[in-house]
């Protein structure tokens, strides 16, 4: 591998954005035939650089070479003639087609020269299926197959467009432990058959050290190091990516129990297209406990977690929390009773992005005497001193409490969320999504809170799409599947790969 | 609670925009055979000349901070009220209504009245797509701007049928109402009157509302997000309904002030789009309270000095409007450009930078 010839050149690379420089003269070697691996930290300039390869970005200055061309013109379409295929973080498929439709997308074959041939093209699909090994049925609607499915409907189309150098955008975010494990296989066919050369993008060392040959680190903007995959190990990636030594301590659990806090009852609820998005659920919190919920994203977590909260209506069962019957409350009356939320989302829901950090901090408590004179005249001086406290409690990072929300970054807006929810002190809370799009160092500070809470007795729900997340957390895991709960664990009596199965229909195939 | 919308780098923008579109003004007038510096002197001395002209400029000025905070309060909130012209209509109707039916009456109990009749007038007629909007997702823009042509044709044909006056030569209107309701004139001659007081205690109430209560900020969190706002338990449906409802009544007192002021009785020229105007004001100011008062002056003067411009100075008044589209223009493309510029400047910088490295290692 050593001696093998570089495909990909990039000299001295700088891309600036308005405010901030996202590639700081970055020059790497990617070698045919390989599978490279680019980790860092959300914001560490990993998908800028992969994007100048793919032609969405312009760099400020340096240089890339393909196939030792020099690359003038920075487009997509430049890239893809020269056999490069980027499969991004979030699909680009028109979910009202078939995968033949889109696989053949913008290059479709002709009937007459007028018309779409689509046996034709269902004809290319299982050539290419054949050829590659990635199994698809070409004429499935893309919104009726599964996410795993449907990242291999993105990477045939690339293949179809004639790329031999693919990269991998966080390809294994939305995939089970099994999905995963599939894309392995195929990525690792796909580099020893077909000579191809795969750059994967990720934030999860495990996966580093099973599907690479080598690795590069970036941090804020800069490759801090390109090392062979064998010589490394899981620490030494972790502290090259952070710039210090981690320590993901191992979380003093106090041992707790408590009353009943939440009880759900057959809860049913309808999505936004009025389909049961959670069926029949069952489910109860007690103080003191983490309950974790495992799944994959899109199987009635959300819709779940908004009727808690309130900002979803149900259609029946029951909820209880704190001893009280949440039908019909808004989500204001439901904060009252003690429930605090942590929405997955914090761009829309969790924060307003244009108001100022303290303004988000005291929204809820805003009409509060401490804060407004009869609820009505707002005092500002108690308002600032009391963000500057949660400023420091929470290790918030910004310059000011006056700016807004918007201009920080994830880790920090999600420690604004939190510190607002937490400081409502509500036996209740339910947590969703806690870490995406954290760095490493915020996540470590939020998992300590999350076990904070729960030693003083808090009943916690904790949704997350990260496994392992879960399993560091949780005192029960319990999993779902399209609205229904599928199993129920305490944790540390289940692994990580066995999980897999109860995330999918595979535990009913078994029944 | 600073907004954070407004800082130096804007105020510098909008000068630089005011400069230009005075330039492109000039341009104009050059290219015409006019002399720029001359017509924009008798501008100004139009606009400030005399104490009379002096209270004309304010006088405009009222009318433009008027519907300009109405405009503000509704956006805080996030609804566009565009109907604002329907609602001024509306509320001087109602008002001209009292004015003439309480004729004798003392103007203690007739003018309170009045203002009663306004105000509930123009915040009905703004509740209407607030309810909409909120309830049904409507969209207001499209429900303000019919209900404009509906409120203004309606008090036309009121004005022109079942209301209109038995006095001679007067072809459309309602009945006077009775001199004694009328509003002072301050400044003799001028068409400042006390109204300019009442405008300022509503100006500083809505700027206290906005600003420094907690309803204000519900309105402002409503307006910025909505689902945050329902999400901290707040009454993002009722903030909205509320700011529209005092956007109406606001726009209903701008009525009564043209008829219980200006003239006399209602009209159906009461207002020439006098609510776009002070929209445009305060979208210029990016609904900042403040803004919008010192904008309104700038901007009537600047009606007030044009007509005084034609005039003595032969330009049209037209141009007032060209420059005033040129400024707006300006500060429409405003963010796009500062933003193109600032990462001009940055991407230079990092050039530079790079290239001094690089000539370093070499």
């Amino acid at each position: 591998m050593d001696n093998a010839e570089s495909i990909v050149k990039f000299e001295h690379i700088s891309v600036q954005f308005p405010s901030v420089l996202a590639n700081d003269d970055v020059s790497l070697e990617i070698k045919k035939g390989e599978v490279f691996a680019l980790v860092g930290e959300n914001g560490a300039g990993k998908s800028t650089l992969m994007k100048v390869l793919y032609g969405m970005n312009e760099p400020v200055a340096g240089k890339v070479y393909i196939k030792g061309e020099l690359i003038t013109k920075y487009n997509p379409s430049e890239a893809i003639r020269l056999g490069v295929g980027m499969v991004h973080q979030h699909f680009m498929l028109v979910p009202s087609f078939t995968v033949a439709e889109n696989i053949v997308m913008c290059k479709e074959p002709m009937k007459n020269g007028i018309f779409f041939d689509e046996k034709g093209a269902c004809e290319i699909v299982e050539n290419l299926v054949r050829e590659y090994g990635l199994k698809v049925s070409p004429k499935d609607r893309i919104d009726r197959i599964s996410v795993g499915l449907q990242q291999r409907v993105e990477i045939l189309k690339t293949l179809y467009r004639g790329a031999d150098i693919l990269i991998l955008d966080e390809p294994t975010a939305v995939l089970t432990p099994q999905e995963t494990d599939e894309l392995f296989d195929v990525i690792r066919r796909i580099v020893r058959e077909k000579q191809m050369t795969v750059i994967i993008i990720t934030h999860k060392l495990y996966e580093v050290m099973a599907i690479s040959d080598r690795v590069g680190v970036m941090r804020r903007g800069k490759l801090v190091g390109v090392e062979q995959t064998k010589n490394v190990n899981e620490r030494i990636l972790a502290s090259m990516m952070v710039g210090r030594e981690v320590l993901l301590p191992k979380l003093e659990r106090k041992k707790t129990s408590g009353e009943e806090l939440i009880n759900i009852k057959s809860l049913t609820v309808l999505d936004n297209r009025s389909l049961e998005a959670v069926k029949n659920l069952s489910l109860s919190v007690h103080a003191g406990e983490i309950v974790g919920i495992a799944g994959i994203e899109g199987n009635g977590q959300s819709e779940l977690v908004e009727a808690i909260t309130g900002l979803r209506q149900y259609k029946s069962g029951s909820i209880t929390i704190c001893g009280k019957d949440i039908k019909g409350m808004t989500p204001g009356k439901i904060r009252d009773i003690g429930v605090s939320h942590i929405p997955e989302d914090r761009m829309t829901t969790g924060v307003s992005l244009s108001a100022s950090i303290e303004d988000n901090l005291i929204s809820g408590k805003h009409k509060a005497e401490e804060f407004a004179v009869k609820g009505i005249h707002m005092k500002r001086k108690p308002i600032r001193e009391y963000a500057k406290r949660l400023f420091e409690e929470f290790d918030i990072r910004s310059s000011s409490v006056e700016i807004s929300a918007g201009s920080l970054s994830g880790g920090n807006m999600q420690k604004v969320v939190l510190a607002r929810e937490i400081s409502f002190e509500n036996p209740v809370i339910i947590i969703s999504q806690p870490t995406r799009g954290v760095d490493i160092g915020a996540m470590e500070f939020i998992h300590k809170l999350i076990i904070d809470e729960r030693n003083k007795g808090c009943a916690i729900l904790l949704v997350s799409a990260d496994l392992d997340e879960l399993f560091a957390l949780s005192d029960r895991i319990v999993t779902i599947y399209e609205g229904r709960i599928t199993g129920e664990f305490v944790n540390g009596e289940i692994d990580k790969s066995d999980i897999g199965y109860y995330m999918t229909n595979a535990s009913k195939i078994d029944e | 609670m600073k907004n954070k919308k407004i800082d130096w780098g804007y105020f510098l923008s909008l000068f630089i925009s005011v400069f230009a579109a005075l330039l492109v003004g000039a341009i104009i007038m050059l290219i015409t055979g006019h002399d720029p510096i001359s017509a924009y002197g008798e501008t100004i001395k139009g606009a400030f000349g005399s104490p009379r002209v002096i209270g004309n400029t304010l006088a405009k000025s009222v009318t433009l901070c008027m519907t300009g905070i109405a405009t503000a309060i509704g956006a805080y909130a996030g609804i566009f009220n565009v109907g604002g012209e329907g609602q001024l209509y509306l509320g001087g109707m109602a008002s001209a209504i009292i004015g003439y039916t309480c004729y004798g009456l003392s103007p203690v109990i007739a003018i309170p009245l009045a203002f009663i009749a306004a105000m509930a007038a123009g915040a009905f007629y703004a509740y209407i797509p607030a309810v909409l909007k909120v309830k049904f997702k409507v969209d207001e823009v499209i429900v303000t701007v019919m209900m404009n042509s509906i409120a203004i044709y309606l008090c036309s044909y009121l004005a022109n049928g079942p209301l209109k006056t038995s006095e001679k030569g007067i072809a459309s209107g309602t009945p006077a109402i009775d001199p004694n309701f009328r509003f002072p004139s301050i400044i003799p001659n001028s068409s400042l009157t006390t109204t300019i007081f009442i405008a300022a205690v509503i100006t500083i109430l809505v700027w206290y509302l906005m600003r420094k209560t907690s309803q204000g900020f519900e309105m402002k969190i409503t307006g910025q997000n909505s689902r945050f706002a329902f999400f901290s338990g707040m009454k993002s449906d009722k903030s909205a309904i509320w700011a529209m409802i005092i956007s109406g009544a606001m726009c209903g007192i701008v009525g009564l002030f043209e008829v219980y002021a200006t003239q006399g009785r209602f009209k159906p020229d009461l207002s020439n789009e006098f609510y776009f105007d002070g929209m445009l004001v305060a979208m210029i100011m990016r609904y900042n309270p403040i803004g919008i008062v010192f904008m309104s002056l700038f901007f009537g003067a600047m009606k007030v000095g044009a007509s005084a411009m034609e005039l003595n100075s032969g330009v049209s008044s037209e141009l007032i409007l060209v420059i005033q589209s040129i400024i707006i223009f300006f500060m429409a493309a405003e963010r796009g450009i500062t933003s193109t510029i600032k990462s001009r400047i940055a991407v230079k910088k990092q050039r530079m930078q790079l290239n001094a490295k690089l000539k370093e290692e070499a």
